[in-house]
C-alpha cells in the first residue's frame, strides 16, 4: 500500500463515508471524544454527524478542537487514519458549517475542483 | 528579489502585438487546486486549464516538507487534490535574515506564484508564501476556486460564440461543428435560466415555481434543463435540490 499522501484524498463529510469505502479521503471535524485506549476518536462534521477515526498506534499527544484527518475509509465506514493535523483556532474559530457547505459545492462542481 | 517578470530569457526580439496581448490577458491571479495545475497544458510559454489561460495562481495547502538552500527554499505544499506540489521561493541573498524565514512543515499556507514546467514536471515559483492565521481563509479559497473556474470558463464559452449570439442567454446561431452545446442553450434551457436569473429571493427559484411560470413545459423537461444548467455551472442548488440560483446573480 503506497503512501496515500502522494495521491488525491477526496474531501468528504460523514454523509459521504458509505460511498467511499476503501478510498483515500480527507475529513475535517471537531473532536467529540477520545477512546481511553487512545486508538480511536470521534469527530463531528459541520452537520453535527459523527465519524469514527481509528489509529494504528495510540495518540502520543493531546488533541482538541478541529482536526483534519487523512486516511482510508474502512468497510465499517470508519476512517483508518494515516495522518492528522489540528486546525489553529488561536486567532479565529473555524466555521465548520461553512466548510461542510463548501464540501457540497466541490462535490457538485467536481469538474471545477478535481481530485486527481 | 531574485525573480522578475522580464522576458529576457526568450532570446527573440521584442514580442509581437499578439504576444503582448496574450501576456496581458493572463495577468489575473487565479485560485487553483494542485490537481488543476498538474493537469494544465502548456502552450508555448503559457498554460491552460481546460482552455482557460493561467499564469499567476494561488494555492492553499499544508507544508509537508521544507528545504533551505543558499539561494532558495523548496517547499512541498499539499492540498489533498494530488501529490504535494514543489514550491520554490527565491531568497534575497543580500538581505540579512528577516524576509525569508522557513515555514515549518505542518503549517497551512497560501502561496501566490507563477506556474512553471521543467522536464515535464510542474512547480510553482512563489512570490508570496503566507501562513494562514485564520483557517476560514482555507474554506474561502475552496469556494473561490470553484467560482473563478466556473466564471472563467463561462466567459470563454460566451466569447467563443461570436458576434451572432445574444450575450447573456446564448440563444443564437451555432458557430461551428461541435458535439457539445458550447455555442448556446436550447430555447427551453434559456427560458429556465432567465427565470432563475431574475429571481430576487435568497433561496432562489423552486422547480414548482418554474412549472407555474412555464406553462408549456412539462416537469421532466424543466428538470432536464435544470440538470444541464447546473452541470454547466450556470445555476446551483441552494436550500435543497428543488431550489436554484444563478451563478450570475449579484
Amino acid at each position: 500500500m503506497g503512501d496515500i499522501h502522494e495521491g488525491p484524498r477526496k474531501r468528504i463529510a460523514t454523509a459521504h463515508l458509505a460511498q467511499h469505502i476503501g478510498q483515500p479521503v480527507c475529513f475535517v471535524g471537531r473532536l467529540e471524544k477520545i477512546h481511553p485506549n487512545g486508538k480511536l476518536f470521534v469527530l463531528s462534521d459541520g452537520e453535527g454527524k459523527h465519524t469514527t477515526v481509528e489509529l494504528s498506534e495510540p495518540l502520543d499527544e493531546e488533541i482538541s478542537g478541529v482536526i483534519e484527518v487523512v486516511g482510508r475509509v474502512t468497510n465499517q465506514a470508519t476512517i483508518m487514519c494515516m495522518s492528522y493535523v489540528q486546525f489553529r483556532e488561536d486567532k479565529s474559530p473555524f466555521d465548520l458549517e461553512l466548510y461542510n457547505e463548501a464540501i457540497k459545492i466541490i462535490h457538485e462542481f467536481h469538474e471545477y475542483f478535481p481530485f486527481g | 528579489g531574485g525573480y522578475t517578470q522580464s522576458p529576457g530569457g526568450f532570446g527573440s526580439p521584442a514580442g509581437t502585438q499578439a504576444e503582448k496581448k496574450q501576456r496581458t490577458r493572463s495577468q489575473n491571479i487565479v485560485p487553483c487546486t494542485v490537481s488543476q495545475l498538474l493537469a494544465a497544458e502548456q502552450v508555448d510559454e503559457s498554460f491552460r486549464i481546460r482552455d482557460v489561460e493561467i499564469s499567476q495562481v494561488t494555492i492553499v495547502g499544508i507544508v509537508r516538507h521544507a528545504e533551505k538552500a543558499p539561494t532558495n527554499i523548496l517547499y512541498k505544499v499539499d492540498d489533498m487534490t494530488a501529490a504535494p506540489m514543489d514550491v520554490r521561493q527565491w531568497v534575497d541573498t543580500d538581505e540579512a535574515g528577516g524576509e525569508n524565514v522557513v515555514v515549518p512543515p505542518g503549517t497551512y499556507v497560501k502561496v501566490a506564484g507563477h506556474l512553471r514546467s521543467f522536464q515535464n514536471k510542474k512547480s510553482l515559483v512563489a512570490f508570496k508564501i503566507m501562513p494562514l492565521e485564520n483557517m476560514n481563509e482555507f474554506t474561502t479559497h475552496i469556494l473561490e476556486i470553484v467560482n473563478a473556474h466556473v466564471v472563467l470558463r463561462r466567459n470563454l464559452m460566451e466569447a467563443s460564440r461570436g458576434p451572432q449570439a445574444f450575450p447573456s442567454t446564448g440563444v443564437g446561431g451555432y458557430g461551428g461543428v461541435c458535439s457539445l452545446p458550447l455555442n448556446g442553450l436550447t430555447a427551453h434551457q434559456s427560458q429556465v435560466l432567465n427565470l432563475i436569473k431574475n429571481c430576487p429571493v435568497p433561496e432562489g427559484m423552486s422547480l414548482q415555481e418554474l412549472k407555474a411560470q412555464l406553462h408549456s413545459m412539462s416537469m421532466s423537461t424543466i428538470k432536464q434543463a435544470v440538470e444541464f444548467l447546473s452541470s454547466e455551472g450556470h445555476i446551483y442548488s441552494t436550500v435543497d435540490d428543488d431550489h436554484y440560483k444563478s451563478t450570475d446573480a449579484e
